[in-house]
């Protein structure tokens, strides 16, 4: 076990400076970005509301906002004082775009619907892609299999806003068998124990999540179709036959498993890569997840929320890729952990 | 030998590969037989169809190869010697239950040829359990036994391939391909790739293999040494064709064919004066198009003009050995090349 422990230590420590590196990158970045969104808030109110406020009492109220939302004082000084808020307090400061809600409290509240919808979305088109590529790669010969590997070609270069829009196109306009917009159905009291309420998210997810697993699939079963060729033509599998193996079994456990091994690795990237990916069909489809919810906080440059949102992003594609170190060995014999 | 009937009758055997350029005729015409019990060694350089017959033997040639025509008769069943096989006509069903219970194989790069996810007991359990279902247990001490013949423990059946030597690897497989005590078993080029002291104790392992088991073993090697000291008859291949069959002592006493001389010329004496070999000049002719009348006539130092113009008939010698020259055909004119 002790190989395991150290192994463990040094893939934390690397983590923690990941994150920090990437937390650090993003602060400045976003900062870069001229303007100053308190100032150009108040401006916006006076003219909305056609009236003009004292420049003194103007400057005043935007000195104590800026203090609330700690983006008061010099650049260094910001970013050692949010340093310490988000690693030691683990509090992001209140949001601007609805002030003075916690940055925090809006991300939790999204968090749900984006991994609900992606999260699923990513292993239903690793599963169909990786079990479609893996017959069409043993059966590669038949017209079948030559036209869904060309059809995947094609799919796989589209982005996933495009799809998004076609689908929204066929099913939400042409023939109108899909909500459009949302993630349930607002007449619907919300509770998660109303299985109406429970059939209405998945109705309204089906449209965004086919948008995503339409390029997935043909991303995985382009992958899983060479690997699987790649197998076919390897020793022990001439040998498998030569054994008088049944054929099916020789798919599962000679080509099938040993085509998984690598693939796993992907999904747990693109699992990873779920808060990331997507924002676009989130926002066409104006679903309530994390997408829609970086957009509102770019347009105002609420500095807290989006770099509550970039962490997380950062946190859940290093956490995926540590577990997934963390389980290979378990799944591939061939992989042992050490220093 | 009481019994006549040969385990293994193949004639005219051919085996082509096809390309843009033509038919690559790799193996053409072969008449060789096997008798029960017996290691039959197949002999000649590298590229002269010696592996591809087995393949083709086992239907392991793959598209773009094919069997252009040729029967293989087996005859497995020592309780009914006269029932016969056409293996070249079985279907895949009838080939895959012939495969490993009748016929069973050690592979050319047994380094890659076991699944390398799979421990190797169960490599050798799902062999049986797809031919001869029973008991797991049975199974095991089967497995057990397997391993010791082949000078391996019993634990090393839960390990994974990786973590086994090369010859470890080549024995496993030998050690597999006994399991069901088939009738026939083909070791393609078996102790390639090994050093020595491995080479010796694997050849010690086939020998026994025959002695104990009482199976027949077609071995293929390029190395004239290996064959000196393992078979009982063997068949020197040249350019896709038999040149020369009979015993291992006769081959190497008293070789008649000008190709098979030079080949036995080509080896060194242990302990004799070190001195220049004798190698046969010129390259190995191209299986896109063998040479006109006899395919070693432009390399061969005896050729007289009938060689380059007739193709040789296989002559049979008094103690059976058959000989592919016309420089043994009594009823052919050396000068002419007519009969």
């Amino acid at each position: 076990m002790k190989p395991l422990v150290s192994y463990v230590i040094t893939r934390a420590l690397m983590f923690l400076l990941s994150i920090w590196g990437a937390f650090t990158l993003a602060f400045f970045f976003f900062h870069l970005i001229p303007g100053d969104p308190v100032s150009a808030y108040l401006q916006q109110l006076e003219q909305q509301f056609s009236q003009t406020v004292d420049a003194a009492d103007a400057a005043a109220m935007a000195a104590e906002m800026k203090a609330r939302l700690g983006i008061d004082g010099s650049l260094p000084e910001q970013y050692w004082r949010f340093l310490g808020n988000v690693f030691i307090r683990f509090d992001l400061g209140p949001s601007f775009i609805n002030f003075p809600k916690p940055a925090l409290e809006h991300i939790l509240e999204k968090l749900p619907w984006t991994l609900w919808l992606l999260g699923t979305s990513t292993i239903i088109s690793w599963i169909l892609g990786f079990v479609v590529g893996g017959i069409i790669g043993t059966f590669r010969n038949n017209f079948a299999s030559q036209f869904l590997i060309n059809f995947s070609l094609v799919i796989s270069q589209i982005p996933s806003y495009f799809t998004a829009l076609f689908a929204l196109f066929l099913f939400g306009y042409w023939f109108v068998l899909l909500p459009t917009k949302g993630a349930y159905d607002p007449s619907i009291e919300k509770d998660l124990l109303n299985p109406r309420f429970l059939l209405s998210v998945a109705r309204y997810a089906i449209m965004p999540a086919m948008a995503v697993v339409m390029v997935g699939v043909a991303g995985t079963l382009i992958s899983t179709r060479s690997l699987v060729t790649t197998i076919l033509g390897d020793d022990y599998l001439q040998f498998a036959h030569a054994k008088g193996l049944r054929r099916s079994h020789i798919l599962m456990r000679y080509v099938l498993r040993n085509a998984m091994l690598p693939q796993i690795t992907g999904l747990a990237l693109s699992l990873g890569f779920v808060l990331n990916g997507f924002y676009l069909v989130e926002i066409i489809f104006n679903y309530p997840g994390m997408g829609s919810l970086f957009l509102s906080a770019i347009r105002l440059l609420d500095y807290n929320l989006i770099l509550g949102i970039v962490l997380m992003s950062i946190t859940v594609v290093l956490a995926a890729t540590f577990i997934i170190d963390l389980l290979l060995p378990l799944i591939d014999p061939r992989i042992k952990l050490s220093d | 030998m009481t019994d006549a009937r040969p385990l293994l009758t193949i004639e005219d055997m051919r085996i082509h590969y096809d390309s843009v350029r033509g038919a690559y005729k790799v193996v053409d015409g072969v008449d060789v037989e096997v008798h029960r019990n017996e290691i039959f060694g197949l002999a000649g350089e590298s590229g002269c169809g010696k592996s591809t017959l087995v393949e083709g033997i086992l239907r392991l040639i793959e598209p773009p190869g094919h069997i252009h025509s040729g029967t293989a008769l087996f005859r497995p069943f020592p309780e009914d010697p006269e029932r016969s096989l056409d293996l070249v006509q079985l279907d895949y069903h009838e080939m895959r239950e012939i495969r490993w219970k009748h016929l069973s194989y050690i592979p050319q790069g047994s380094m890659n040829s076991l699944n390398p996810v799979m421990r190797i007991r169960d490599q050798m359990t799902d062999v049986v359990m797809h031919h001869e279902p029973g008991g797991q247990n049975e199974i095991n001490r089967n497995i057990a036994a397997a391993l010791e013949m082949v000078g391996l423990p019993e634990s090393l059946g839960a390990l994974y391939p990786h973590e086994l030597s090369g010859g470890m690897k080549q024995r496993v497989c030998i050690a597999m391909s006994m399991l069901l005590q088939p009738a026939l078993v083909v070791a393609d080029e078996p102790t390639t790739a090994l050093d020595v002291n491995v080479q010796r104790a694997v050849l010690e392992t086939i020998a026994h293999l025959r002695d104990q088991m009482g199976a027949a073993v077609i071995f293929v090697s390029h190395d004239l040494a290996v064959h000196a000291e393992l078979v009982d008859r063997m068949a020197i291949m040249y350019a896709g064709v038999v040149m020369e069959l009979g015993t291992v002592y006769e081959i190497f006493d008293n070789p008649q064919h000008p190709y098979t001389k030079r080949l036995i010329h080509s080896i060194p004496a242990l302990g004799g004066p070190r001195e220049r070999l004798e190698s046969i000049p010129g390259m190995a002719p191209s299986p896109l198009a063998w040479p006109e009348g006899c395919r070693f006539h432009p390399r061969c130092p005896d050729a007289v003009p009938a060689c380059s113009s007739a193709t040789p008939r296989t002559i049979e010698l008094d103690t059976g050995r058959k000989v592919t020259c016309h420089l043994f055909d009594p009823d052919i004119d050396l000068e002419q090349g007519s009969a």
